[in-house]
């Protein structure tokens, strides 16, 4: 194609969607709607994977030795962790440590504890992995040691977190197909009315020798420029929202850390214009097709 | 330049519009196909134009045989005819100077060659002081002029005229006939399908004849109507 074929297109097609501003306009707004409902599930998902991110990259686990466990036995489970390369860090909770927390923990109930000490308590090691993948082999390992009572580990939440960050990717994978198909279906009614008002303009391009393609391109031209400035609204709008809203949702919270908006702009705004420029061709080039067969 | 080999057309509702019609017409020849509406002649300029396909036969155009094109070739095809309608076909928003040069844009030309053509093709037609107008502001007789400077711009060897004159009043319809003998001088083949016998008896030009799919007269320097049949009406 050359160039001032291309540059006419591209007029064509900016010429249209201002030539029918209001429905122009329509279809945008649809486009903005089902980016921004997609949008936000994208941000949630990005939020609880960032706020769950420790549980995978640095999993935890407890290992409870045998309260009966004199220093040196104890020292040894210590060495054996302290020398194994799986292992990030580790911290000792020792039994005075130990008997304070229960303490804590009881707290209005904590006379059961009286007339104990801390000798019933035992010493734990809290471990932090290098790799998630070595948890399960890990945990059985320190099971068996002797002298270890007991491994706690955080499996169950780990699993849990993940099992909801999965049912959020096929959820937003599903929303991006049923909410383009709604768009897809909107778009190319909204270029059905452009090309109808055309239908006799193509007729005659038809009839002077224009090929399909020359008359489709402005079309298509039109669909992405809709696309396009859907999903520029659309993240404008999420943009303001999560800066606002956001803040004040995770000050209840604080346990919560936000994700900031200057990370996720590129893939949202990528991610936005890609659908929104694909559903806005495909509107074009299925609204068309009728009026080509002459 | 255009021959139509044993063909016949059948419409899928069932209408037989040609049948078994051999026909040929030469580079540079100035024929008239004229017969009452639905006799067919309006389908052999369609096939043509390959914007229907014959039932059996062959049609060749320009050394195209067209029942070996595939949709994807038709606008070569089409580049190569200009064609006129009776309701003239221009693009209202755009300028007469504009709807002309269209029929170049669509072809690639280069801007060079768009400048150049444009003026000439629209000085042809007697319309160069009415390039800035729009459609709505011309008479019919002009739009149709800008319809045959559209034809012509991309100067193809064969012009196809379905009813020019069908709603034009007599005198302007001289003028586009005028035009249209003017361009067949100038070495263009020019076909025109009509009923307005009397452009026809004063033409002097070849008269082919259809009615109900067939054709039933032929005649160089012919008349609307059969002589001798009119002959016998008189009597």
């Amino acid at each position: 194609m050359k160039l001032r074929t291309t540059k006419y297109i591209i007029k064509e097609g900016f010429v249209n969607t201002y030539r029918n501003v209001l429905m122009s306009l329509a279809s945008m707004g649809v486009v903005s709607a089902s980016l921004i409902i997609l949008g936000f599930f994208l941000v949630i998902t990005a939020n609880i994977e960032h706020n769950t991110r420790f549980l995978k990259e640095q999993p935890e686990m407890q290992v409870f030795c045998n309260p009966n466990l004199d220093d040196y036995q104890v020292g040894m489970v210590q060495w054996t962790i302290s020398k194994d390369d799986r292992i990030e860090s580790y911290e000792v909770v020792d039994k005075a440590a130990a008997f304070e927390k229960a303490k804590e923990m009881l707290g209005e109930d904590k006379e059961i504890l009286e007339g104990l000490d801390e000798s019933i308590m035992p010493v734990s090691f809290i471990i932090k992995l290098k790799n998630s993948k070595d948890y399960e082999e890990v945990v059985e390992e320190y099971k068996n040691y002797p002298g270890v009572d007991n491994v706690q580990y955080s499996q169950k939440a780990i699993d849990f977190v993940n099992k909801i960050l999965r049912m959020l990717q096929i959820g937003s994978t599903a929303l991006i197909i049923i909410l383009s198909a709604i768009a897809v279906f909107i778009i190319s009614n909204t270029i059905k009315l452009t090309v109808f008002a055309r239908r006799k303009e193509i007729n005659i391009m038809k009839y002077i020798g224009a090929t399909d393609w020359f008359i489709r391109w402005p079309f298509i031209v039109e669909g992405i420029i809709i696309g396009l400035v859907g999903a520029v609204a659309s993240f404008g709008i999420i943009y303001i929202v999560y800066a606002l809203g956001g803040r004040s949702i995770v000050n209840d919270m604080a346990m919560l850390e936000l994700v900031s908006m200057g990370d996720m702009s590129f893939q949202l705004i990528s991610t936005f214009c890609l659908i929104g420029a694909f559903v806005g061709a495909l509107g074009s080039v299925i609204s068309i097709q009728k009026y080509l067969r002459v | 330049m255009v021959e139509y080999r044993a063909v016949s057309k059948r419409y899928p509702n069932g209408t037989l519009a040609l049948s078994d019609i051999n026909l040929t017409i030469n580079k540079g020849e100035f024929a008239f196909f004229v017969g009452p509406s639905g006799s067919g002649k309006s389908t052999l300029l369609k096939l043509i134009l390959k914007e229907e396909d014959p039932t059996e036969g062959e049609v060749f155009v320009n050394g195209y045989e067209l029942s070996k094109m595939t949709r994807k070739d038709i606008p070569l095809l089409r580049r190569s005819l200009g064609v006129v309608f009776q309701d003239f076909r221009l693009l209202p928003n755009k300028t007469v100077y504009e709807n002309v040069e269209f029929a170049m844009q669509i072809t690639e030309a280069l801007p060079k060659e768009i400048r150049r053509q444009v003026p000439m093709a629209l000085a042809l037609v007697g319309l160069s002081k009415k390039a800035k107008a729009y459609p709505g502001q011309l008479s019919g007789g002009e739009q149709q002029r800008v319809a045959l400077a559209r034809a012509l711009v991309n100067n193809p060897s064969l012009l196809i005229a379905d009813e020019p004159t069908g709603n034009l009043d007599p005198e302007t319809s001289w003028e586009i006939m005028k035009l249209l003998a003017e361009v067949n001088y100038r070495g263009t083949t020019v076909i025109v399908a009509t009923h307005e016998k009397s452009i026809v008896d004063a033409m002097k030009k070849r008269v082919i004849a259809i009615d109900r799919g067939v054709i039933v007269r032929d005649q160089e320097k012919g008349q609307y109507e059969d002589e001798v049949k009119n002959h016998q009406i008189h009597y």
